[in-house]
């Protein structure tokens, strides 16, 4: 983690002097080619002009030899003349005059169809001894006689200028490259530098230390968005963690208070001399807490199993009413021995797309919870509506003490009781609730709770309707959607 | 000790219990013996193995967690090697993959640490008696008297109204006469339950006392008895 910065610093140095150097590149010889092309071009703009100056100095000797007039050397001018190359040849290719500058070098092949007639052909050729030249030619007719005048300059003056500029190219090139990548180095490690800051706090984050936060999230850039994505996750874990610490420390509390007890009615025991009928007593109290160890285990294991992802849900259409129904078919019993009535009104075309076993299970703990808190002779209203905006609501009241509002928002919490002195003896962990929202969470849906000191309870299940459409349903056997376990 | 089918007294049944637990181990051999039978331990797998092939057993115990080879491997291996002993697998984990494992290396049934021990005794009667239906259409007990057919219960000549649970309920218990039922098996096979977390004790004790109130309430000598911390029997003679 400590060389990935190093790394990202130097290979962005590289980056960037290698475009640095091709754009310098592309320039410098863009320019160099630009010049060149313009003297090139002034050079044969200037043999243009020449080869018109030049064509009224040719003259006839009396014994027909081709003569360049020679006075003309004294105009100031001259001495352009004489950097020249000149050469006259008939049209059929005969050499008719060559300058003394020229000697006995040819300037140019044979002469070609059209070469200088109506225009000066400019191009560039070599004299046969390897002299590059920019030529003009140009057909003049004197004394009827057609001459074709070729008049050329070297251009190895412009090459040699040429190089001098790649030269001095070549050597200033490197030195600006360095120095662009020293100074891009430290431009990148001046940007970098919060990464770095960034990974070292970073470094420091361990879970004892989940509080620990990434500087520099308020900027605005892309390395502030970064510290608050980073910080953002930081805090999610930081609450998983202490979710599960408090579950942790939860769980062994409640594994312990079992223990506690077995641990004491056995040592109890142990001390004094007891009938049969005692030591009965106290094996099957012990055994007692040994149930709730083991109910209370099962329950562990399924929350485990749920958080880790590890439970999968088995879809099968279901009807709510006819679940709701069956799941309340559980506790009539429980409802006859209390008197209370237990009333299931709503739409039994109802029907979510979902697992039996564990929407069950929601319903069985919600109802479990209102027959235990219900006082004798009251009613229990589960009401399902059938939305129409593809939800399904499960309403489930009751009559019982309700739920101070201070704790509802912690009753589907893990282990939460609201009465905590008095758990024992209605039985359950603190559980049942938190598996409910597990198992209606996991389906796409919420659970609520309305509740009012004195005046009930009652939770809302929210779930996703499957329409109308008909798979398979779990209406009937009970055991048709719990046998698969 | 001498192997025989399996008889008309319990004795010559013979189990082998292969769990390394020794506490474990000794309340297995202890229970087992209670209920007549003949059980022997083997402590590692190894030496469970050699048993199975040196003597006839007509039930293995076998727990899934040993030092070595594990359950799984010792069951495998005896299957392959064609030994067709019925073998119940004990285990602590609650996996669903686990069951689907043991079940498919080859075991006859699977029962998750902890269970109750009426469970195990059930599950042992059960596997012993396989491929013989036990099916009794009249049930008795001292001077309660049930017919299946007709669904009528008759105590002391007098006709006992019962619902369809109680019924249920009832035949469940005459049928383990004697031998003390858990929570859990009534939840199972009463009610159907096989998700352990569903809150049911409250709805089966509720309905024991309602069965009891009916079956007891008017006479002299009580049937149906609770076993604190363990489950219910229905017998005779009033023990606890």
């Amino acid at each position: 983690m400590r060389l990935r910065p190093t790394h990202l610093r130097t290979r962005l140095t590289l980056w960037y002097v290698s475009v640095l150097a091709s754009l310098l590149i592309l320039a410098w010889g863009g320019t160099c080619a630009l010049l060149f092309w313009q003297l090139r071009s002034q050079l044969d703009h200037f043999s243009v002009q020449e080869i018109e100056t030049v064509e009224g100095l040719f003259f006839f000797t009396p014994d027909g030899q081709l003569r360049l007039r020679e006075d003309y050397h004294n105009h100031p001018e001259s001495k352009e003349v004489i950097e020249r190359f000149l050469e006259v040849r008939s049209p059929d290719g005969a050499v008719l005059f060559r300058n003394d500058r020229l000697g006995n070098r040819e300037l140019g092949e044979s002469p070609f169809q059209g070469e200088g007639v109506g225009g000066y052909s400019e191009r560039s050729a070599r004299l046969s001894d390897g002299t590059r030249v920019r030529l003009v030619s140009r057909i003049h007719t004197l004394e009827g006689h057609h001459l074709l005048i070729r008049l050329a300059h070297s251009e190895e003056p412009l090459f040699s200028r040429l190089n001098d500029l790649l030269l001095a190219s070549l050597l200033v090139l490197p030195l600006v490259l360095v120095v662009a990548g020293i100074a891009g180095y430290g431009l990148a490690r001046r940007a970098l530098s919060p990464i770095e800051q960034m990974a070292r706090r970073a470094q420091e984050i361990s879970p004892e230390r989940l509080s620990a936060r990434l500087p520099n999230d308020q900027a605005d850039d892309e390395l502030g968005q970064l510290a608050r994505v980073f910080n953002d996750t930081l805090a999610r874990l930081e609450q998983a963690f202490e979710q599960l610490r408090r579950f942790t420390s939860d769980a062994s509390h409640e594994l312990r208070t079992p223990l506690a007890m077995i641990r004491s009615v056995g040592e109890v025991g142990l001390q004094k001399d007891g009938t049969r009928e005692d030591y009965r007593d106290i094996i099957g109290s012990m055994l007692e807490e040994v149930n709730r160890l083991t109910s209370l285990i099962d329950n562990l294991l399924t929350i485990s199993r749920a958080d880790s992802g590890h439970i999968q849900l088995h879809r099968v259409v279901v009807p709510i009413m006819a679940l709701a129904r069956e799941a309340a078919g559980l506790f009539e019993i429980l409802l006859e021995e209390k008197s209370l009535r237990l009333v299931l009104e709503g739409d039994e075309r109802a029907q979510v797309a979902g697992d039996c076993l564990f929407l069950r299970q929601a319903l069985v703990n919600i109802l479990h919870n209102a027959v235990k808190y219900s006082p004798v002779g009251e009613t229990i209203f589960v009401l399902v509506r059938n939305g129409d905006t593809n939800q399904i609501t499960i309403e489930i009241q009751d009559s019982g003490p309700g739920i101070p509002l201070e704790d509802q928002a912690r009753v589907f919490d893990r282990f939460y009781r609201v009465d905590k002195a008095r758990w024992r003896e209605s039985g359950g962990a603190g559980l049942g609730l938190s598996i409910a929202k597990w198992a209606v969470e996991a389906h796409g849906g919420s659970i609520g709770l309305e509740s009012a000191p004195g005046r009930g309870c009652s939770f809302r299940i929210i779930l996703p309707s499957a329409g109308t459409v008909t798979i398979k349903s779990c209406q009937g056997d009970p055991g048709d959607c719990l046998d698969r376990k | 000790m001498q192997s025989k089918r399996v008889g008309s007294y319990k004795g010559s049944v013979h189990i082998l219990v292969v769990e390394d637990e020794q506490k474990m181990a000794k309340a297995l051999q202890e229970g087992l013996e209670a209920d007549d039978y003949s059980v022997r331990v083997a402590h590692t797998g190894e030496e469970g193995f050699y048993l199975v092939q040196a003597q006839r057993f007509d039930l293995v115990i076998l727990d899934v967690m040993l030092p070595g080879h594990d359950g799984f491997e010792i069951l495998a291996t005896l299957r392959k090697r064609g030994i067709k002993t019925p073998v119940l697998l004990l285990t602590s984990r609650d996996a669903i993959e686990d069951r689907v494992r043991g079940l498919d290396t080859g075991a006859d049934d699977y029962l998750v640490k902890p269970f109750a021990f009426p469970e195990l005794l059930a599950r042992t009667r059960v596997l012993l008696r396989r491929g013989r239906p036990d099916v009794s259409q009249r049930l008795k007990l001292a001077d309660l008297e049930m017919d299946v057919a007709q669904r009528s219960v008759v105590r002391g000549g007098q006709q006992i109204e019962l619902t369809h649970r109680e019924f249920e309920l009832l035949e469940y218990l005459l049928a383990n006469q004697g031998r003390v039922v858990s929570r859990e098996m009534l939840a199972r096979d009463i009610w159907k339950e096989t998700a352990r977390q569903t809150p049911l004790d409250n709805v089966i004790d509720a309905q024991i006392v309602r069965l009891r109130r009916k079956l007891d309430g008017h006479f002299e000598r009580k049937l149906l008895h609770t076993v604190r911390g363990v489950g219910f029997v229905l017998r005779e003679e009033d023990e606890s």
